[in-house]
């Protein structure tokens, strides 16, 4: 990559911008002065409505018939102390208010048609007594009528409530004195919190919850900017041509547009934070009750390096979009759902209970926002601040390769909307499409593991999951047309691939084992895990179900699923070595549970390259059910659990046994899979 | 006699439609071009004169066949391709916002032009094209003359010994369109190998060294005008076409 191109392409980027008026004022100026501004006009109106709340006459009135209910001369004493502690015309017995607001109140007629005079407003709130007596009402009782949508009702009807609340806490009290009761009532298990967390602490939580939710949402205000134009635009004007029959390259194009977005996203959100910041300091907005808007050197530069990938991610995804947009009002159109996504995966910082150390570490963003509210309450788990950051890295990278083949597509250029696989559809078409679909399977298991998994019948859940894959395969068979044979392997194997399976499925169980214990290193495995486990892989059914919902049907259903659909899709695009990665580690993604992706993975590798030498499923599958039978075995036996210390030689062993087993597996008569 | 500097054998290009199914636009196009030579490639619209020049320009992926430019292969090595190319056309636009200073400055720099030689070589091409007055105003500002002046030297900005002229003259005037055609001939004159298309037989009968006329995808004959007059019997290349195309004699 030629820097000096690139720096050429970014500066060109960023002067049209520098000399588009309109772009400048709309998109940058305006928003720097609209946010804060709106931030002070409510809390301004909000000071204003609670002024004037406070400092208005409400009118009230009494039924009539209150003073022929047996009981309502309590009832009226109790009213006219708490007019007396909120303020008000009636006989005060002298009583100051106590606390809150000394608003007014006003005595008038008791209308005869009281919700005509409350919706005219010529009476804010009603007092009626009922007698009490019978089963639903035992006791005299206030009764208080009032408009809960009209702003002074609602306001009057609060303020002589809880005014009547406080007097009623008082006359008790009074009582229980006068009846004997040993110690004043307030003094009766008398309440204290302590507060262990720090002030940093507390603020940090507040401020970690929004943080990512406000740098998203400014970033992407300020990237869609230049995104929009990037490509989208630069197709309109005419001046994409020109740009692609230069010498700069793809690679260098899409670097360089991904700065623009990056450095113009970057200079936005700084402005506007900094100008949020001066609005506080000039005292006209305040931040949060108990947010205090500072971070820590340290923890802010940690926090830059860990938005990092999430801004890359973030100015690939806009410009992805606006490479796919045909026109600069497509473009600012299909923004909008990108926006919003990216808002509500930023956001779910803000749910409480979400930790760092679980299934949320997988998903891109949420994962980094997590990570951030950990940080600013002084909890710094390395390990899963690392992989967070991997696994967004890791999508930012694919989408970044994605723009880059957005802007190879002809096209962008040509008026032919399909190239020879759109045309065919069916099986050309799959292997574009593998990706998408393994995509939304695995977010449809994340959040049907995350909302209902855990909550139901081991047995059920593990049919259900089964179910899914095995729909998902048959619509995919289905809908492009497969041929099964081919797309499911569906060949005899060499008959010594049986031995390598007996020979490999221990093996590997083996080495998932010290999978596992390097992985517990640095994710050290909760003991309430390991017992949750234990009981999602029902140790305690019978060993014939075990061997069902455990074994053979994850067997079938995830091979035909991963060693067959999603491994046809992708065996003509990746390179062998790829290949086995790629289609091994995300059957490792599919098991959601973070403690179980590394050694699933390795088992994912493991059955690719089992199908790849035999160019069978069979064997795939048969070591699939070995290696969990074997699995629940020890389970059952043993409980799970890590032996005390590993016997390095053991593992050393079971290498020597899978390769021994790989060699047996291999076909001696054609390429099998090909 | 000039080296090839552009050659093309058996290129195909295929697009897919969802109502005409697979459109064959480019079927087995076989040409050369050598340096100070102008070589047209005169066709009806739709004939597949863009589409060539695309492929050959690395835009489009060839379907079948091969393209090289200086040796180097269009799909292989795309990018040392593009760097010694240069390519105008109708649809290729500039920067409005960019004044013509700088729009020569960027495409200098982005087609790899020696970066000690950029300054010297933009003011050296504001000076061929009498672009002084104006070299610092915006490219919106200018007139459409002054923009094609301007489209003229960023295509040649950094001296590439091949140069695509895609139907340049469509939407100009008489004189914008001469003074276009004269800045091509002394391109031609400099040394450099021309691929110019265009469906105007007066341009390519004053302009080309050598014509191909091309026809639903196909070359229906490459040679000079003096070579396929005397192949047709036929003066005017306006005749010369129709008789290729249609396979009639229009003489009276």
């Amino acid at each position: 990559m030629n820097r000096r191109t690139v720096a050429a392409l970014v500066i060109n980027d960023l002067r049209q911008l520098a000399r588009n008026p309109r772009v400048l004022v709309f998109a940058v100026a305006l928003p720097l002065v609209l946010w804060p501004l709106m931030w002070f006009l409510t809390s301004l109106t909000t000071e204003r409505r609670q002024e004037r709340i406070e400092s208005r006459t409400y009118t009230y009135a009494v039924a009539d018939e209150a003073a022929e209910v047996a009981g309502a001369a309590d009832t009226r004493t109790w009213l006219e102390r708490a007019l007396a502690v909120v303020g008000g015309d009636g006989p005060a017995d002298g009583d100051e208010p106590t606390d809150g607001p000394a608003v007014r109140f006003e005595r008038v007629e008791a209308p005869d048609d009281v919700a005509a005079a409350l919706d005219e407003e010529r009476l804010h709130v009603h007092v009626a007594w009922e007698a009490g007596g019978d089963e639903d009402v035992p006791a005299p009782r206030i009764v208080l009528s009032h408009r809960a949508d009209l702003d002074a009702s609602d306001s009057a009807e609060g303020f002589l409530r809880r005014a009547l609340e406080r007097t009623r806490t008082e006359v008790r009290e009074r009582r229980l004195t006068d009846a004997g009761f040993a110690s004043p009532p307030e003094d009766l298990l008398p309440l204290e919190r302590i507060e262990t967390a720090s002030e940093e602490q507390t603020s940090g939580l507040l401020l970690g919850r929004l943080l990512t939710a406000i740098i998203v949402m400014m970033m992407l205000a300020g990237g869609s900017i230049v995104a929009t134009d990037a490509l989208a635009g630069e197709k309109e004007r005419g001046t994409l041509e020109t740009l692609l029959t230069t010498a700069a390259s793809r690679v260098e194009i899409v670097t360089a547009k991904n700065l623009s977005i990056l450095a113009v996203a970057f200079a936005t959100s700084v402005l506007n934070i900094v100008n949020i910041v001066v609005w506080m300091q000039l005292d006209l907005i305040a931040p949060p009750a108990g947010m205090k808007l500072v971070i820590p050197v340290g923890a802010g530069l940690l926090l830059l390096l860990l938005y990092a990938p999430a801004a890359v991610l973030l100015s690939s995804s806009l410009l992805l979009v606006s490479g796919r947009s045909k026109t600069y009002k497509e473009a600012q159109l299909l923004f909008a759902p990108v926006m919003l996504v990216a808002m509500a995966v930023a956001a779910i910082p803000v749910l409480p209970g979400v930790e760092l150390r679980s299934a949320i570490v997988l998903l891109p963003i949420a994962n980094l926002g997590v990570a951030a509210r950990e940080i600013l309450t002084g909890t710094y788990d390395w390990p899963l601040l690392a992989a967070a950051w991997a696994v967004t890295g890791g999508a930012a990278a694919l989408l970044a390769r994605a723009s880059l083949r957005t802007l190879s597509a002809e096209k962008l250029i040509t008026a032919s909307e399909l190239d020879a696989a759109d045309l065919a559809g069916g099986p050309a078409l799959f292997p574009r499409r593998v990706a998408r679909w393994f995509a939304a399977l695995w977010a449809l298991l994340l959040v049907w593991q995350l909302n209902i998994g855990g909550n139901i019948d081991s047995r059920l859940l593990i049919s259900i999951n089964m179910a899914i894959f095995g729909a998902a395969a048959w619509l995919m068979i289905s809908r492009y047309r497969l041929p099964v044979r081919q797309t499911l392997s569906l060949r005899a194997p060499p008959a010594r691939a049986w031995l390598g399976v007996l020979i490999g499925a221990p093996a590997g169980l083996m080495l998932a084992d010290g999978v596992v214990r390097l992985a517990s290193l640095a994710m050290p495995i909760p003991e309430a895990w390991i017992e949750a486990m234990a009981e999602n892989m029902g140790v305690t059914l019978p060993l014939w179900q075990m061997l069902i919902f455990f074994s053979l049907m994850p067997a079938l259903f995830e091979e035909v699923a991963f060693r067959g659909v999603l491994l046809h899709g992708l065996k003509d695009r990746l390179t062998t070595l790829q290949l086995v990665l790629v289609a091994g580690i995300a059957f490792g993604f599919f098991h959601v549970d973070l403690f179980r992706i590394p050694p699933t993975s390795l088992l994912g590798i493991f059955l690719v390259v089992t199908v790849i030498r035999s160019g069978s499923i069979f064997p795939a599958m048969a070591w699939h059910a070995l290696h969990n039978a074997l699995a629940l075995g020890s389970a059952r036996v043993e409980q799970i659990a890590l032996p005390e210390q590993p016997i390095w030689w053991h593992y050393a062993l079971a290498v020597l046994a899978i390769l021994l087993a790989f060699r047996l597996m291999k076909r001696r008569t054609r390429a099998a899979f090909s | 006699m000039s080296t090839v500097q552009v050659e093309v054998q058996g290129l195909s290009k295929n697009f897919f439609d969802p109502s005409r199914g697979e459109v064959r636009a480019v079927q087995e196009v076989n040409f050369e071009c050598r340096g100070s030579e102008i070589f047209g490639l005169l066709g009806a619209n739709g004939a597949g004169k863009t589409t060539t020049l695309r492929t050959i320009s690395t835009v489009l992926q060839p379907t079948a066949g091969t393209a090289r430019v200086l040796g180097h292969d269009v799909v292989s090595d795309p990018v040392e391709v593009r760097r010694n190319l240069g390519f105008y056309s109708a649809s290729t636009a500039l920067y409005p916002r960019l004044t013509a200073r700088e729009t020569l400055t960027l495409f200098a720099r982005v087609n790899k032009y020696p970066a000690e030689r950029t300054r010297s070589r933009v003011e050296e091409m504001i000076e061929r094209f009498g672009l002084g007055d104006y070299a610092g105003a915006r490219i919106e500002k200018l007139s459409s003359g002054m923009k094609q002046k301007v489209s003229i030297a960023r295509t040649v900005v950094h001296d590439p010994p091949v140069l695509i002229f895609d139907e340049p003259t469509v939407g100009l005037d008489v004189l914008n369109a001469l003074d276009l055609q004269k800045a091509i001939q002394e391109l031609r004159d400099d040394g450099k190998a021309i691929l110019f298309s265009t469906h105007i037989m007066s341009e390519a009968e004053r302009l080309c060294d050598r014509i191909a006329i091309i026809d639903k995808g196909r070359i229906r004959a490459c040679d000079d005008l003096e070579g396929l007059r005397a192949a047709t019997s036929q003066h005017y290349l306006e005749d010369i076409f129709v008789h290729y195309v249609t396979g009639n004699d229009t003489t009276a």
